[in-house]
Order: C-alpha cells, then structure tokens, then sequence
C-alpha cells in the first residue's frame, strides 16, 4: 500500500473538484474514446441495415416506378445527401441529443421545434414496429427452413401469433437499449460482413440463374432501368423518391460521427462514402439481380404481385437459393435485430432532450443511473411502438408495406424541417465564404425544397384509396389516414403540452438564436 | 511481524452510482474514511464509446450524461457537506472505461488506493448480501481490496465507525496477505482486531464426528495461534475459531457488532494478486449482516 502525503486538492468542494483541471477530470476523462474508420463504416452499414431495409422497401417501390427501381435509387441519394450535408453543419455547432427538435426550435421556435422533435419520434417509432414485424416473419421462416417444414412460415400470418412475437422482439430490443448491452466489436463485423456477404450472394445467384434459363420471369436489364425520366408519372417518381429516402435512412450518422471518429480529420468523410458506396452498389445490384429474376409482373414471384411486395425476400430466397436460402433468412434477422438497437437510440434520446427542455414531461430526461441510457423514455418508446404494431397488424393486412410508405412521409417532413432549419440558423453567415454558401445555404435548402415536395405529393396522392397497398379506412388511402392521425395526434399533443408546460412553448427554456460566426 | 507505519495516509475510492447501491457504497465509504482520516475519491464511471460498434455516437447525448453525472456527484458531495459531523475530505471524479469495474480498478491504480468500495447491488434476503453483476466483476479482476457495502449501508450513520475488524483467516496459504491488510485496515481505523477460523464440518453420517470436529479445531487453534505471533503487539488482538455444520452455520454462530467489518482473502483459484471469491467467502457473504472486504492473495505494493 503506498505512501500518499497529503492530497493538495480542493477538497470537498464538488464541483472544483469535477471542473478543475488538475484533480478533475484528467485526461481519461475528457474524452469518451473514439471509433475507428472501420468501425464507424460497420457501424453505419449496421443502421442503415440494408438486408432489412431492401426486403422492406424493394417491393413498394416496385409497385411504384417498376424497372426504374435503379434508377431512383440513384436520385434518391441526392436528396439525402444534400440534407445530411446541414445536419453535419447544425451537429457541429449545436451537438445535441435532441437534433431535429432542438435545432429546429433554434431555428424557428417552440412550435415548429416540437413538431420536428415529432416527426423524428413518429418516424423511428414507425420504422421500430416494421422492423419488428418484418424479424417475426423471418424468424418464422427461418424455423421453418431448419425444421424443412413451410408450413411453420405461414404461422407469422396468423395476427394474434404474428403480434406476440413481435410484442417478445420488442421487449428484447428494449431491454438490450436500457441496459446498454453492446455486441463486441468484432462480433458486429462478422454480422455485418455477413449480411454484405450474404445479399452478395443472394444477386449473383439470381443473376446465374437468369443465365440458366431458370429464372421465374427472366427480363432482360437494359440501360433505361436507370434512366429516373423513364418513370412514367412525377406522383409515382415522388412515391418511389420517397421510398428511397427510406433506405438511405440512418447514414447520415456516419457523416455526423464527427468529433469521435479518431485518425485524421478526413476519416469521418472517408467512412461515410466508403459506407454510401458499398450499400448503392449492393443495392443496385440486388435490385437489377431481382427484376432480372422475377420481373414486374404480378405472377406467383414477380415484384409486382402485392401477395409477396411487402416483404420480397421472404418469398423470392427459396427459389432462388434453394437449401441456401437460410442464409438470407439469417441475415435479414441479424440486419433487422443490430438495427433495432440503434433505432432505439433515436427518439429515445430526441424525447430525452424535448423532457430536458421542458417540452414533455420531466420524466422523459431520466437518464438510468446504471447504465447512462435514457430509460424512461426508451421505455415510453417501445410501449407505443409495441401498440402502434398491434392495432395496425389488425387493421391491414399490408401492414409492413403501407408503415414503410408512410415512414417515408414521415422522414420527409422532419427531415425537411431539419434542412429549413440548418438554411434559417445559418442566414447571417451564408456569404462568409463559399463554403458556407454551398453548406449552410444551397445543399440543404435544395434538399428541403426537394424533401417538403416530396411530402406534400405523397400526402395529397395518398388520399386515393388505391394509393399504396389498397388498403383504406372509409375510400380514403390507409397511407395518408396513417399520415394524418400521426400528425395530428402530434399537434394535439402539443397543444395539450403548451396548456401544461407554457416555459418551453414561450422559448424560455430554449431559445431562438442564429449563428453569427 | 507485521510492520505498519504507513497506514495513516490513505485514499479510498468509491464507485459511485445515483442509485441505492451508490448511497450505500459512499455511505460505507464515508464511515471508513472517517474512522481512517482517509480521503476518498468518489468515482463515476461513464461508458465508453471505443468499444461502440452499434449505436451510433452522439456528442450532444454524451455532453448531456457527463452533465447529469456531475449534478449526482454534486448531490452527492452536498449530501456529505451538509452533515457537520462528517468531516470527510472528498475528490470528485468522472472516468470513461470499458465497464464499471474496470474504470474503479484504473481509477484506484491512479490515485494509489487502498480500497475500492462498491453497493452489494441487490438486495438479497433479510438485508443480507447478494452479489450483484457490477460487484462480482470486480471481484474478479481487482488487484485492490474490494469492500462490498451491503444493503441498507446508507442508513447506518457515519458516526458508527469502525467498532471492530474480522479477519477470517483460513486454514491454507493466502492467510499472509489477508493478515497484513486486516492489520493495517485495524489499526487505520483504531478497532480492535478479531481473527475468526471458521470450521465447517460437512461430513456424512457415520464418521466419529466429535473427533474430527475435535481435530478441526485444533488445526484451527493452530492456525489462530501463529497469526496472532504476528500481530503489532500494540494491536488490540482476540482469536476465536467458529464451528458449525456448514459455512453459514458458523458464520451465524459468531456474534457481529454493528460497526464491524469483515476481510476475507480471496480464492486460491484466482490469479496471483486478483481478486476471486473462493466459495467459503461467497456463503460467508450470504450470511453476513456486515460490510466484508475481500482481499487479494498477494497484495500489490
């Protein structure tokens, strides 16, 4: 045991102490570690979960624009791209937990602010409840496989079954996001080299067996699949861009992974085209394999038959791999179970920062004294996502399909707000340099302007009861009722909350402000 | 003989959390630290994000816990500050480390602690001791004493001090280093010493058991008598050897006060100088309505 004389720090004075520099927190403590280039690559391909991802939106899409799937694909990453570009502005200058909602509020106050903290926590909750959805019908399938009989795949159509599994995924996914559990770092590359891998796999096998003469609607692919004006009406080019918004979802981290990614400065750049290019070319490909595969049309296996669009993979791995499909069955399990981890995170933490701010309920900013996660709103998260999966498993029989369109509106929106809002915080400064110019200004407002069309065109076409998957409440489009109640219920609860919490709504616990430098 | 001149200055760092078993520990943590004019170094350990590999990092979200985190050690410190009998120098601290037991262990290398205090985490029956995930991945891995603060420590007042210090000596080797740091912890806190051999004797039906209760305990008279050869000859020192037909029937046997503390060392089976709990100190624990500290078989110098 050593010798110590006497400690000459400040004693007992707290905050000195945690503050100061010297006896505070030492150099261990001032940052929390950083993740490597690697790691933030597999970390982005992990949220963005492109086997999930693809079986969920590749068959919407279809429906929408056909054999421009490729194409819009490619168009819906400009978008994207243009809007991340102001959120790694706004992440730079106001790092956040509660994003959208508090640089919005920033940018345009209170009212506007809690409406984008909304569409961020609707658009996760949604996306939550398909994801889960779509892990029950794999899991299913992959019993299925193992014990060679189909009959077991077809229990996940069975409501009440569908709906307590999925009720058990959700449990585990909460409880693994309360308690923080992370898989190590290698395990997670295995998976997501795995699914990489697989989904490989999966568009090279479609593509021999196209040139067998095996293939179910073998269609040639021809240059026009990626021409984006070859989409024959702009509704159906904006309802497929919508989509497509969809599947780029979640890369954007890897651009904001600013100040953590260690290594030189150009890694987080780096890591964030390495990872945009690997998930369009993986899409590209098992798109083109796909519809090479099995066609448009609306027979037994063809992208165009609703039976089998709300979730592609699901009916097209076993003809196409055989024995092998329990491969995919696996990798689409893995991509839909690491995603659900990091999606929590998302409107946990937006509804943490709207309790911080006085925007909802103390109650939201708890933050678990044992594992540092927000857990009461995790908590709050999975309860409405779990009923949300439920009331509608009962109320469409497409359910996965229509919440993804509707997901699609939903992320336009807040996205939308959030790129209006990276242009307005930044307006004293736009002719700074011309790099604020294109940062702070153009990208974002081009990709808002491109975003608030988009949602208004789905809301408006989502009317039509055939909008979608067909499915409709009184002849109005399940879509755009999904759309409405979502958004509505926003609204009134925010009134209710303005009644309740008049600080935040009168800008006293968070102010508006632009940036000045 | 045991030679201890340089128990006066001493550091004791408490893994804190805003919890019950934070309260606990700190509360514990303070006692000792009182009755041993030690300074404690109250230490919360955040996650960190190096070994992230599926949520995405977020710098607002970690501003905001480090935020939250110093509010609790605030709170916490007052709490301390508050109560004028309490005259106990404190550091605070925040660490970032792989996991809770790893940062307390780093932290304690750091500021040369002799003590590393964490809340038992559960409760088990009766208030008695269980160990929870965060305790038993300490014991696994610390190469500093370990004390685990049972359930309802922060209801004990800090006054209570130290009223006397249990070594459970075993019978086989590793007896050294648990003699040396009961010694020292004694003397630190000015208790008298106890040392306890615990005979179990577990036997089936049919063996002479007087005789081997009788030769058990000899063994441990034995045992006592050459440890207390060591003692300081200042130091306040009883023996007494404690027989049941289990563990905890000899355990429930001896008479505890309240401000008593237990040391016991840890399993053969550990690694040189890492904690382990052998299994006689894991049914020690079950039955222990005090605080126990598990030291390591070799303690590092």
């Amino acid at each position: 045991m050593t010798h110590h004389p006497e400690p000459q720090a400040p004693l007992t004075k707290a905050t000195v102490a945690v503050d100061g520099s010297e006896h505070g927190i030492s150099k261990k403590g001032l940052s929390a570690g950083s993740v490597g280039l690697i790691g933030a690559i597999v970390i982005g391909i992990s949220c963005i979960a492109p086997a999930y991802t693809l079986t969920a939106a590749l068959g919407p899409t279809v429906s929408e624009v056909g054999v421009q799937v490729p194409a819009i694909i490619l168009v819906g990453f400009i978008p994207m791209l243009l809007v991340a570009f102001g959120y790694r502005e706004l992440n730079k200058r106001m790092p956040d937990s509660g994003t959208s909602f508090t640089w919005a509020t920033r940018a345009f106050g209170p009212w506007i602010g809690w409406l984008a903290g909304w569409g961020l926590v609707a658009a996760t909750i949604l996306v939550l409840s398909n994801l889960a959805g779509i892990a029950v019908d794999f899991l299913f399938l992959l019993i299925s496989q193992i014990a060679g009989n189909p009959e077991i795949a077809d229990l996940a159509t069975n409501p009440f079954i569908n709906v307590a599994v999925c009720l058990l995924f959700v449990l585990g996914a909460t409880w693994v996001s309360y308690r923080d559990m992370q898989t190590t770092q290698k395990l997670q590359y295995w998976l997501v080299g795995f699914q990489v891998v697989v989904l490989v796999l999966f568009a090279v096998a479609a593509l021999v067996e196209v040139a067998n003469g095996n293939a179910f609607d073998a269609t040639a692919i021809e240059l026009s699949w990626f021409n984006p004006f070859a989409v024959e009406s702009f509704s159906s080019f904006a309802a497929g861009l919508s989509l497509s918004i969809f599947i780029f979802w979640g890369w954007d981290v890897t651009l904001t992974m600013n100040e953590e990614t260690k290594g030189s400065e150009k890694t987080p750049g780096r890591a964030a085209t390495i990872t945009v290019v690997t998930i369009v070319v993986l899409y590209l490909l098992i798109a083109v394999a796909l519809i090479a595969y099995a066609g448009v049309g609306t027979g037994e296996f063809g992208l165009g038959n609703p039976e089998i669009q709300d979730n592609v993979f699901f009916h097209l791995a076993g003809p196409i791999l055989g024995p092998l499909a329990v491969l995919v069955s696996l990798a689409v399990l893995t991509s839909s179970a690491s995603s659900l981890q990091s999606t929590f995170v998302s409107p946990a933490r937006t509804l943490l920062a709207m309790g911080h701010y006085g925007a909802l309920p103390d109650k939201f900013a708890k933050v678990s004294p044992r594992f540092f996660t927000p857990g009461y709103a995790t908590i709050v998260s999975a309860v409405v996502a779990s009923a949300f999966y439920a009331v509608m498993r009962f109320l469409s029989e497409d359910v996965l399909w229509d919440t993804i369109t509707a997901l699609g509106m939903m992320i336009c929106f807040y996205y939308g707000i959030t790129a209006f809002a990276c242009v307005w915080f930044f307006r004293r400064i736009w002719w700074r340099s011309v790099r604020n110019f294109f940062f702070t200004l153009l990208f974002p407002l081009v990709g808002g302007v491109i975003l608030g069309v988009l949602f208004f065109t789905t809301l408006i076409d989502s009317m039509n009861p055939d909008y979608g998957s067909g499915s409709n409440i009184l002849g109005v489009g399940l879509v755009f009722v999904l759309g409405m109640v979502v958004l509505l219920s926003g609204v009134a609860i925010m009134l209710w909350q303005a009644w309740r919490r008049p600080a935040f709504f009168r800008g006293e616990t968070l102010s508006r402000a632009a940036a000045d430098d | 003989m045991i030679d201890v001149t340089d128990a006066s200055a001493r550091r004791i760092v408490v893994g804190y959390t805003a919890n019950d078993a934070g309260a606990d520990a700190l509360a514990l943590a303070t006692r000792f630290a009182r009755a041993g004019e030690a300074l404690l170094d109250v230490v919360m350990v955040l996650p960190s994000e190096a070994h992230n590999s599926t949520v995405p990092t977020d710098t607002g979200y970690e501003r905001y816990i480090k935020e939250q985190s110093r509010e609790w050690l605030a709170e916490a410190s007052e709490s301390l500050d508050d109560d004028d009998d309490i005259d106990v120098a404190q550091l605070l601290h925040i660490r970032y480390a792989e996991s809770f037991a790893e940062g307390l262990i780093a932290a304690a290398h750091e500021f040369g602690a002799a003590l590393i205090v964490v809340g038992a985490a559960r409760g088990g029956l009766l208030g008695r001791s269980r160990i929870g995930s965060v305790a038993n991945e300490l014991l696994h891995s610390s190469d500093v004493p370990v004390a685990l603060a049972p359930v309802g420590s922060r209801d004990v007042p800090v006054a209570q001090g130290v009223t006397r210090v249990t070594a459970a000596i075993g019978t086989r080797a590793g007896a050294d280093a648990l003699l040396e740091a009961s010694v020292r912890f004694a003397i630190a806190t000015h208790a008298p010493l106890r040392l306890v051999s615990l005979v179990a004797i577990d036997l089936p039906a049919g063996i002479d058991e007087g005789l081997v209760a009788l030769t058990s305990t000899v063994h441990a008279d034995e045992v006592l008598l050459a440890a207390r050869r060591e003692l300081p000859d200042y130091l306040d020192a009883t023996s007494t050897s404690a027989t049941g037909a289990s563990v905890e029937e000899a355990v429930r046997g001896l008479d505890w006060h309240d401000g008593e503390v237990v040391l016991v060392g840890s399993s053969r089976l550990a690694a040189p100088r890492h904690l382990f709990l052998g299994s006689t100190a894991a049914k020690m624990l079950r039955e222990l309505p005090v605080p126990m500290i598990v030291v390591p078989r070799t303690t590092s110098h």
